[in-house]
């Protein structure tokens, strides 16, 4: 009855131990509550950690911590800074998308996929020429969003008619879209004047411009996306019912919480900000779209709505700092020569340094006689 | 005699609240000893200290005579202590041998588990149990499943046998027969501790009685020359009295369930050709010996499972059987399953969050923009006062740290906020302690007396004896007899037997 508080030694598989009295042992409580701030702090040591590991793995690398320092705040010259926002839109887009999939317990690993779908619908209204020149970008918007949403629905489909588990097939989708994207790319819609494998480049008003401070409009998006679900997720009843959903299931239904009608909604939703990430990606960076614009953001968004806790809101700023790791490390690999992988390294430190954090969180270590 | 077990000033408390206080218990072998209490009274607890789940604050355990640090629940399995739990630790997708393998590791997989099935065969046929090592728990019935714990601490070795509310999920033949193989485990030299709050089997079947109320120890007895009255007094501080029943005429059929089949979880079907119906008014029990499709009626009549056939028609929608179960909720059925946290509560969730989620959809905490997080917390404040649920520090605290009998009071204090016209209580009782049992009792009679139909489904035949209009008997999935009250206790248990 009292599992929740459970104790757990450390030494419980030995059927031996006699009374050691004198020498003590850790002991492993679960915790009942732990006050925000405590956690805040259990989450910033934890980070601290990983951020000194990584700076020794730096260091070992070549890159003094000075040289480090110096390189991050080199990030906040407007140059920088302006390259940190546009590519922080896209993340913070995978970010939510993952982020509310994982809230109903649907695991989304489609975002490559959706985001492919979303480029491609994109590009389509582009390349037909859908609309007049001013709502183009709506349009493209819209296709774009439709895209993400057939894509992982057809996983949500796969999954209630044949049982296919999502994190299978929106894993394995992601391959499908990225072929069928090099289909295109080698023929239909192959740049004619340069024969890459590639779009045409969008027209000036197919692109999502800077508005001003270094901002891009494609950040806004990517905002108004964020406090939406902030504002979903938080205070809305659909919100409220998204909790039961992923702690009890059955039990929501039971009494009576419409959770079929709220996991369509929700996935169709994680579907259309993977689908905008895509769309603002080609249309705020390359303005056309390219072989990889996608790569490695199944990796990023995971990673974003882990660390978030998939909060709408603390999304956004995960995805700006991770926005800034990926500027410096470009920075670094063009000045000092170390492989983008440390980057990657660096981001698998710290996400290990939070899920530690969770476990403190949950447990008290404690050393008792 | 040395005492097996001796537990002497035992204090825990968990994050501050006092569990046990200076609680005292002596077991010696042969005995079987029963620890009486309350819902909350701190029985389990101390007997998961006993077992080396909990470490406690302070105090000794001692085992033949020896006091001890247990390091764990190896350490007491070691020691030859043995707990079977209220809810079992079972790994539901393993076999019998393995799970028992499992808590008795052996150096090798192969020879181990050659091992482990003919010490299950002999164990089982020792007992009269019936279990085939090489079935899957999941496909057990909850008696099996407590014959494997059983044999699970006993080819651990254990010489002190702890068994926590172990007939709770019984019926009176399967308690009955569980009792008789405790006692022939006594005459066998093992220490049984039997952790109840059934008074009728602690006059029956122990030699020894300790009470608990409050986290104390209040009083070692003897069952056989104390009365069921002081007893009482000493578990309860006060007895609770038979609620009054008023007669009342039975209004129109508000449930009718025609011929309806389910499957289990593995294809099997449990029921099969049920049929039946409540009136407006009246309290229909069904009775049976657990594992005869009582379950999965349950579940598909609160919309947790979909029948394969078959109709439940309710008032006002019609048949719902296979519509979602908003519909039914919407229509004023009220569920009360057997398992809280499968189907009943969000053990991670509030309090409030968890008394909320039944009614919001009315528009009474906020607009589907925005909720009304206030008015939740002030609901969910009152109906913990009004339904005297303990253990609440705020309603914004996790439902899963109430007690068993404190989270049925939060489901029930649920159920009935919205004045339901058809109830379905499957075992609502179950694990509750005499007080918390009094008042389900007063609340369904309370719902019958307002016009309302309910469906009491329990293993418990006392509970259905007492609060039902008409009985059936339900026996391989079908409804094989019904009895107007006041029905014979000995038809009933002849109708259950008569027809498996």
């Amino acid at each position: 009855m009292h599992d929740v508080a459970m104790t757990m030694r450390e030494n419980s598989p030995s059927p031996k131990p006699p009374p050691r009295r004198g020498v003590g042992r850790f002991t492993l409580d679960m915790r009942q509550a732990l006050s925000p701030w405590k956690q805040a702090g259990i989450l910033a040591g934890s980070l601290a950690i990983g951020l000194f590991i990584s700076v020794v793995i730096l260091d070992i690398a070549g890159i003094a911590p000075f040289d480090l320092v110096r390189e991050l705040a080199g990030v906040f010259n407007a140059d920088s800074l302006r390259s940190v926002l546009v590519r922080a839109a896209p993340l913070i887009l995978v970010g939510l998308s993952a982020g509310l999939a994982f809230r109903i317990g649907f695991w989304n690993l489609g975002l490559e996929g959706q985001m492919v779908f979303g480029g491609i619908g994109a590009t389509a209204v582009s390349i037909y020429g859908i609309g007049p020149e001013s709502t183009r970008l709506v349009v493209m918007g819209i296709a774009a969003s439709a895209g993400g949403l057939l894509w992982v629905m057809l996983a949500y489909w796969m999954k209630v008619r044949f049982r296919v588990n999502e994190i299978i097939s929106t894993l394995l989708m992601n391959y499908i879209a990225s072929y069928f994207l090099l289909h295109l790319l080698y023929g239909a819609w192959q740049d004619s004047k340069t024969a890459f494998p590639q779009s045409t480049q969008y027209q000036p008003f197919e692109r999502l411009s800077d508005i001003g401070y270094g901002i891009n409009s494609a950040l806004l998006v990517a905002l108004a996306a964020a406090v939406v679900a902030g504002w979903g997720v938080h205070l809305s009843r659909a919100g409220f019912y998204m909790r039961f959903i992923s702690a009890n299931p059955n039990m929501a239904k039971v009494v009576g919480v419409p959770v079929r009608t709220i996991s369509i909604a929700v996935i169709a939703l994680s579907g259309v900000a993977a689908g905008l990430a895509g769309f603002v990606n080609v249309a705020s960076q390359e303005g056309r779209l390219t072989q990889s614009f996608f790569d490695g953001y199944v990796f990023s968004g995971v990673l974003i709505a882990f660390l978030s806790r998939n909060d709408p809101i603390i999304v956004v700023i995960v995805g700006f700092l991770l926005a800034v790791l990926f500027v410096t490390g470009q920075t670094l690999q063009v000045f000092y020569q170390i492989p983008f992988t440390m980057v990657q390294l660096i981001e698998a430190i710290i996400v290990i340094a939070v899920a530690s954090s969770e476990f403190l969180i949950r447990h008290r270590i404690r050393w008792t006689r | 005699m040395t005492s097996a077990l001796e537990l002497t000033g035992i204090r825990k408390t968990f994050d501050g609240v006092v569990a046990l206080d200076g609680a005292v218990f002596s077991a010696i072998p042969g005995e079987v000893h029963a620890l009486l209490g309350e819902n909350g009274a701190g029985k389990s607890s101390l007997m998961n200290i006993a077992a080396g789940f909990y470490v406690p604050d302070a105090g000794t355990v001692a085992v033949n005579g020896e006091t001890v640090a247990l390091s764990g629940p190896a350490d007491a399995r070691g020691r030859g202590i043995g707990m079977v739990h209220q809810h079992f630790k079972l790994v539901k997708p393993f076999t019998v041998a393995e799970n028992i393998l499992l808590a008795n590791p052996r150096p090798s997989f192969r020879s181990g588990i050659q091992d482990i099935r003919q010490n299950v065969r002999k164990q089982a046929d020792q007992l009269g149990f019936d279990i085939d090592p090489e079935r899957r728990v999941g496909d057990l019935s909850v008696a099996e499943q407590q014959q494997v714990e059983i044999i699970k601490v006993l080819i651990g070795g254990a010489r002190i046998l702890i068994l926590d509310e172990p007939t709770a999920v019984l019926t009176d033949v399967e308690a009955e027969r569980l009792l008789q193989i405790v006692r022939r485990l006594a005459d066998s030299g093992v220490a049984v501790v039997l952790v109840t709050h059934k008074l009728h089997e602690v006059k029956r079947h122990a030699d020894a009685v300790t009470i608990m109320r409050g986290g104390r120890t209040v009083a070692t007895a003897d069952p056989h020359v104390a009365s069921a009255a002081e007893l009482t007094e000493l578990t309860v501080g006060q007895t609770a009295p038979l609620p009054a029943r008023a007669e009342r005429p039975r209004g129109t059929t508000l449930l009718n369930v025609g011929a309806l089949y389910c499957a289990r979880g593995d294809g099997q079907v449990m029921v099969a050709d049920a049929s039946f119906f409540v009136r407006a008014g009246e309290i229909y029990g069904l009775a049976g010996v657990s594992g005869n499709g009582q379950a999965e009626l349950a579940e598909a009549l609160i919309g947790a499972r979909q029948p394969l056939s078959g109709e439940i028609w309710l008032e006002g929608p019609g048949d719902i059987g296979t519509l979602p179960p908003a519909v039914r909720r919407e229509a004023g059925l009220a569920a009360i399953p057997a398992d809280r946290y499968a189907f009943a509560l969000a053990g991670s969730l509030s309090i409030a969050d968890n008394f909320t989620v039944a009614t919001i959809q009315s528009g009474r905490y906020g607009t589907p923009w925005l909720i009304d997080r206030t008015a939740m917390r002030r609901d969910a404040l009152e109906a913990v006062a009004a339904y005297d649920v303990q253990g609440v520090r705020g309603v914004g605290q996790k439902a899963a740290l109430l007690s068993g009998g404190n989270a049925q009071k939060l489901v029930i204090a649920r159920e009935f906020s919205r004045q339901p016209t058809v109830i379905v209580a499957h075992s609502p009782s179950r694990g509750l302690d005499v007080r918390a049992c009094a008042a389900v009792h007063e609340r369904l009679l309370a719902a019958r007396d307002r016009g309302a139909a309910v469906v009491l489904i329990s293993e418990d035949l006392d509970e259905i004896l007492a609060l039902s209009d008409r009985i059936g008997v339900m026996t391989r999935g079908r409804i094989v007899a019904e009895f107007d009250r006041p029905a014979d206790r000995q038809e009933i248990g002849r109708a259950m037997v008569d027809h498996a």
